[in-house]
């Protein structure tokens, strides 16, 4: 009875494996259905101005699992914003290339624009629906030229813990926001809000000021086209995020002698960040995708690690602003070898699992309509739709960025006042 | 017990099993990473070779822009006639040169931009590709390689060998100071350096500089940096790590790390001496360096010989164990058996033995009562012949559950047999009234090769059972058929013995052939028996290769049915004929009647058959009156209204006076003897109707010659016979000395071997006619006195017919006796009619 019983057992457990196994298949099956012959054999090159780009390669090896014969690389170009033109023309192209926002309208590029394919062709099956429909971008014939792979944003990384341990609430006002400076002051806490401003790229004053900037023109088209037409009257709308960043540093919530210990803006922020003692730091969402790699490198937060999440910076009443603009964009060369096998790849790459498996990779903003997966971003997430602001769409050009940049910073670092940067706008170095 | 020293053999077994699986799993891994050691140890020096192949590469690179170098500098040329003398020398298409002035990085290309034909100007401007140049060796003393970077003219990825190089300064005038760049595509480079593919498949290398950045890169190595790609993969703590960097970057050796796919990998690593800090990195999947299978064969083929070993053994051990087991429990059995045989035994030879002593007592105190007397000695008699009966039984299932019960296969008549076979069980018939009936169909060959002796106890322990089984008034019924048997030489007999007995029950169905099993009823108390005759019949009947079925229902009766293939005689009777001969024969048994008729005409006799004894009168009557008399008419005895000797005084009466008549009964008839004669019967002749004693019957009765010689109560043939009696026993030599007396014999007393044999010696031709030899004797037993007497010189005596007259009744003892030169066998206690039979086909053969 005992050996019938175990027969049946054992008849029904490699019954129950087998189906589970071909369920597991079915499914992994349906993620991802191949166009092509998967023996494919052909080369497929991926170039941008990143330095590392191991998410992408770590969708390479996924790639791989269907396609194993495609032998795909990730290569960054020396200078590749002035050489992508000649890259693009060389007699190795490559498929696929880093594309940006501000890449548009300018001459530099059309030739890297000449090469774009439309991605919105329905042919090539790209799950564009998964993305937030601000990130893309169609030109004047309908054409999608580059789709987003990440977004950037701007905010502050919050340590969790240290709030939880001194009984604060993460701030979502203005008001909060100084209150919880202030506690953190009176605790001993000698900077609550930290950033990197020793240069004015991605300074912390920039960060500060930018998005409300951003929510003051998003309702005025006039003084938007002003700012953008470099308009010296234009620059009233960075009175009032000035003043706050003003109150903020002049309050000694933000303590510019010991940001300015912070020599760069991206690996050197994240370390000072995982010494622990820092509640808020500003940076871009760029700078958060460094941190990841970095926990196992900061011996500080090694011994004692802490939560953290990247949230917006609440300047105004009504909380703060989900700026939300594309990073990185890709684009595929149309000229390219390999091209069917190309478009496939990009038909696996865009997809909200896949784009989301890279930002989780990469601790950059998916550029996929849920934000949720990720512990980091959440909080963004949880941003009501009006306050997300894409500066590509209200039509902020790069120009327009530099200057609020450059008068932040000037104003930040006491270089310059207030009013003088206002009056200078359109013309500030 | 013996499952406690099961388990500790299997235990053992097991343990053995894992020290030596444990063993070649040691010494497997042992050689496994004895082996992967060696792996690493060449995939290492096969990188070092690939390093100084690397190495004179680039060195033959160098050498090249060297030369350009030292040319240029040995002219004064301006960087537009630097570059037009290499455009002018330089005719490799796959390669090209620059000309860069240290100030501004910027310069002139021998090939033209991308896309133009006339634009050879260059700019390294925005490129960190020289920093401040001081890496850049005097001419001749190094080798001067930039990192992998885009060639600004055709975007390729590109490395560069390097010489500083001194040209005009057309504004200043002077010299200034330029960088001279040969310049190579990093695919050309790619194309050259492959590992031997025959050893290292899926191998990759990549060279890295002082910073870790590539300057070649494998294409299964991520990031743009080989400690980018390390830390992305592999988190060993800052310590661990930069420690590692420092060693890669210091000198040669190998360490494991995952790769992206994680995998676990050996990393050799190599400086290239001839650069400033840059090393040769090669990564490979561990699993392809350790493809070693061979040692878990070697570990699974083992493993499967040890369990196989195992199960082997424990099968093995479970069969010994099932089989020890197996016999412990028949010797249990055997030993309770052999209990309870003594047992029954015991109280099967106390019963008659009882009755022996205390009917001898009783009889000891009437000895004036005569009547009496003669009663208890009959009572006593009786109560002898079943434990003689009782005492042969026990002899015979000894030897059949000893397995040395032997056949004695000898010529002999099956129709004596069956003579026997009635006249036996006619005394039994009669007492109880029993209708009875024995039917033999055409048995053609009379005389058969088989032991007789052993068929006769078949037949009769069965007909006797039918009979003792059968209530007074009931009917047995006997029919033995001959048919063509399947074994070449032999016929086939079936014995039927049918009865209206006690029957028996299904459960005793299953063990009626188990000795010493009886039925129990009240009614089978009441008969005598061992239970012992079944089981010694159906041993018999196995032996001799036949079968014994039986049917049987309670209360209705029993059927048993034993069929044996014997082998017929060489000798058989001469063929046996009455022609011309009329008969008529009647029976009230419709198959007697058919077979009797078949047998008649296998004789030539023609006979009609008659169904009752008026059929048979109207019959004779008829021929009578037609003048066609019949040559002889055969009566059934028990015919219904009128039986046989009615038919007879009848026939003399009203028919036919002279007719010769032969009454036929399966009955003992001795009682109507008289009767049948008085009614006019001319012979008798006894059921079933052989065709030899139908032949001699009618022969005799028609006045032919008889072959056959019925025997005689005319003892006086043996009056005058002195036989020499060997026999301790003072009680068996009186016992047999007055048995011979009453047939008129004189014996003479040999009181053992000895004796017997001085006698023989000393005795004259013809003192004796014959010795019966007792064999267990003091000072000399039987058989070596025979031994003796047949070595005797006097040939008279040596030839001395000797019969064995012994207690030792098996048949091996006879065999012994014959062996040592006995004429004969006689078991005591001795049967008087036995002693005679033998000593008259004594006296016969010495005729």
């Amino acid at each position: 009875m005992k050996k019938v019983f175990c027969i049946i057992l054992s008849a029904l457990f490699a019954v129950v494996s087998v189906t589970c196994a071909c369920q597991a298949r079915a499914e992994s099956a349906g993620a991802f259905q191949p166009r092509l012959d998967t023996d494919t054999s052909c080369e497929i090159t991926v170039v941008g101005s990143y330095s590392n780009f191991e998410a992408l390669e770590a969708e390479f090896d996924s790639f791989n699992e269907i396609y194993p014969n495609v032998e795909l690389t990730y290569l960054k170009p020396d200078d590749y914003e002035n050489l992508l033109g000649i890259v693009l023309e060389s007699s190795n192209p490559p498929n696929i290339f880093f594309s940006f926002p501000w890449m548009y309208g300018n001459d530099k590029y059309l030739t890297a624009f000449a090469h774009m394919e439309d991605l919105s062709d329905p042919q090539l099956g790209l799950d564009l629906a998964c993305i937030r429909p601000n990130l893309l971008r169609y030109d004047a014939d309908g054409q999608l030229l580059t789709v987003p792979v990440f977004a950037r944003n701007y905010g502050m990384l919050v340590n969790n813990d240290l709030f939880e341990k001194e009984g604060l609430q993460v701030p979502t006002t203005w008001e909060e926001l100084l209150a919880v400076c202030e506690a953190f002051l009176s605790k001993g806490y000698a900077s609550p809000m930290m950033g990197y401003s020793a240069g004015p790229s991605s300074c912390l004053m920039s960060i500060l000021v930018y998005p409300e900037v951003v929510a003051a023109l998003a309702d005025d088209p006039e003084a938007l086209q002003a700012a953008n037409e470099m308009n010296p009257a234009a620059g009233e709308c960075m009175r009032t995020s000035l003043e706050s960043m003003m109150q903020l540093i002049e309050s000694g919530y933000i303590n510019l002698e010991k940001c300015n210990e912070i020599s760069d803006n991206y690996t050197q922020v994240i370390l000072r960040f995982f010494e622990g003692d820092v509640p808020m730091m500003i940076c871009t969402g760029d700078t958060v995708s460094g941190t990841g790699k970095r926990e196992s490198q900061s011996e500080a937060f090694s011994r004692h690690p802490f939560t953290y999440s990247f949230t917006p910076i609440p300047l105004s009443e009504d909380g703060g602003y989900f700026i939300d603009s594309p990073s990185i964009e890709f684009s595929v060369n149309k000229t390219c070898d390999n091209l069917d096998m190309t478009n496939e790849f990009m038909r696996f790459l865009i997809s909200r699992e896949e784009l989301n498996r890279m930002a989780l990779v990469k601790r950059l903003v998916t550029p996929t309509k849920d934000l949720s997966f990720s512990a980091v971003y959440e909080p963004f997430g949880r941003v009501p739709d009006e306050r997300v602001l894409c500066p590509e769409t209200i039509g902020i050009t790069d120009a327009l960025f530099v200057q609020v940049r450059n008068a932040a910073y000037q104003v930040g670092t006491g270089a310059a006042g207030i009013d003088e940067v206002i009056s200078q706008y359109g013309s500030l170095k | 017990m013996s499952r406690l020293k099961t388990s500790w053999i299997v235990m053992a077994n097991i343990a053995l099993m894992s020290a030596i699986l444990i063993f070649v799993a040691l010494y497997s891994n042992y050689e496994k990473k004895d082996n992967y050691r060696s792996h690493v140890e060449h995939f290492v020096n096969a990188l070092i070779a690939m390093e100084q192949v690397t190495g004179n590469y680039l060195e033959g690179e160098q050498r090249i822009c060297d030369n350009w170098a030292q040319y240029i500098n040995s002219q004064d040329m301006t960087l537009e006639e630097a570059t037009a003398y290499i455009r002018a020398t330089h005719a490799n298409s796959d390669t090209s040169a620059h000309v860069i002035d240290t100030e501004t990085l910027t310069g002139y290309s021998t090939r033209p931009k991308l896309n133009s034909t006339e634009n050879y100007d260059v700019s390294y401007a925005r490129m960190e590709l020289f920093g401040d140049g001081a890496w850049i060796a005097e001419l001749g003393e190094a080798i001067n390689i930039t990192r992998t970077y885009t060639n600004p003219m055709n975007g390729e990825q590109s490395l560069a060998f390097c010489n500083r190089i001194a040209v005009q300064d057309t504004e200043n005038g002077g010299k200034k100071q330029a960088y001279l760049l040969r310049i190579v595509p990093v695919s050309n480079l790619e194309k050259k350096w492959v590992f031997p593919k025959e050893e290292y498949g899926e191998e990759e290398f990549s060279i890295i500089d002082k910073d870790g950045n590539y300057v070649i890169r494998g294409r299964s190595f991520k990031s743009n940096s080989f400690f980018e790609f390390y830390k992305s993969y592999n988190q060993p703590g800052i310590t661990v790590q930069n420690q590692l960097f420092s060693d890669i970057l210091s000198g040669t050796g190998s360490f494991t790390m995952q790769d992206s796919k994680g995998r676990e990998c050996i990393a050799a690593y190599t400086p290239i001496t001839s650069t400033k800090g840059w090393v040769l990195l090669s990564v490979a999947p561990i699993s392809n360096l350790n493809a070693v299978t061979e040692n878990w064969l070697l570990i699974g083929v083992i493993s499967f010989g040890l369990l196989l070993l195992l199960v082997m053994d424990f099968l093995y051990m479970h069969s010994v164990n099932k089989k020890l087991r197996v016999m412990a429990r028949e010797a249990e059995a055997a030993n309770r058996a052999k209990t309870d045989f003594l047992s029954t035994m015991s109280h099967d030879i106390r019963t008659p033995m009882n009755a022996i002593i205390g009917l001898t007592t009783i009889a000891e105190k009437n000895l004036g009562d005569q009547e009496a007397v003669a009663d208890n000695l009959r009572k006593i008699s009786l109560a002898g012949n079943h434990l003689l009966t009782l005492i042969n039984d026990i002899l015979d299932i000894s030897k059949v559950e000893s397995g040395k019960l032997n056949l004695s296969p000898i010529n002999f008549s099956i129709v004596e047999t069956v003579e026997n076979l009635v006249n036996l069980s006619q005394p039994m018939v009669k007492e109880k009234n029993i209708v009875f009936s024995f039917r033999t169909n055409r048995m053609e060959k009379e005389y058969l090769y088989a032991d007789q002796l052993r068929l006769n106890q078949i037949y009769i322990s069965i007909l006797s059972n039918a009979i003792k089984y059968t209530m007074p008034g009931g009917r047995v019924s006997v029919d033995l058929k001959e048919e063509k048997s399947e074994k070449e030489g032999c016929v086939k007999l079936i014995y039927r013995v049918e009865d209206t007995g006690i029957g028996m029950s299904p459960a005793f169905l299953e063990k009626m052939y188990q000795p010493f099993s009886r039925q129990t009823d009240s009614r089978v108390n009441s008969i005598q028996g061992t239970g012992l005759g079944l089981a010694i019949t159906k041993q018999m009947v196995e032996l001799m290769n036949g079968t014994i079925e039986c049917q049987s229902e309670l209360e209705k009766g029993t059927t048993f049915t034993i069929t044996l293939d014997l082998p017929v005689a060489d000798k058989q009777l001469e063929e046996m004929r009455i022609d011309n001969v009329e008969a008529l024969i009647a029976d009230d048994d419709p198959i007697l009647l058919e077979t009797a008729v078949d047998t008649l005409a296998s004789m030539g006799i023609h006979a009609d058959p008659a169904n009752t004894g008026l059929e048979a009168l109207e019959m004779i009557r008829r021929r009578h009156e037609a003048g066609k008399d019949y040559n002889v008419i055969i009566l059934d005895w028990k015919m219904p209204d009128p039986d046989g000797i009615e038919t007879i005084r009848r026939i003399r009466k009203e028919i036919d006076a002279s007719v010769p008549i032969l009454l036929t009964s399966a009955y003992d008839w001795s009682d109507i003897e008289e009767k049948a004669k008085e009614a006019g019967a001319n012979g008798f002749i006894s059921k079933p109707l052989f065709r030899s004693g139908l032949y001699e019957k009618i022969s005799m009765l028609l006045g032919m010659e008889a072959k056959a010689v019925e025997p005689t109560e005319d003892y006086s043939d043996l009056a005058g016979m002195n036989i020499l009696i060997a026999e301790d026993n003072d009680i068996n030599w009186e016992i047999i000395s007055t048995m011979l007396s009453m047939f008129g014999i004189t014996s003479e007393r040999a009181e053992n071997g000895r004796i017997c044999t001085e006698k023989m010696a000393e005795a004259k031709e013809g003192d004796y006619d014959l010795i019966f030899m007792d064999i267990q004797m003091p000072e000399m037993n039987g058989l070596d006195a025979t031994r003796h007497i047949r070595k005797l010189e006097n040939r008279w005596a040596a030839s001395i017919p000797i019969i064995a007259m012994t207690a030792d009744a098996f048949s091996e003892n006879v065999a012994e006796c014959l062996q040592v030169g006995m004429n004969g066998h006689i078991a005591k206690p001795v049967d008087l009619k036995l002693v005679i039979k033998e000593i008259r086909r004594i006296k016969e053969e010495k005729k």
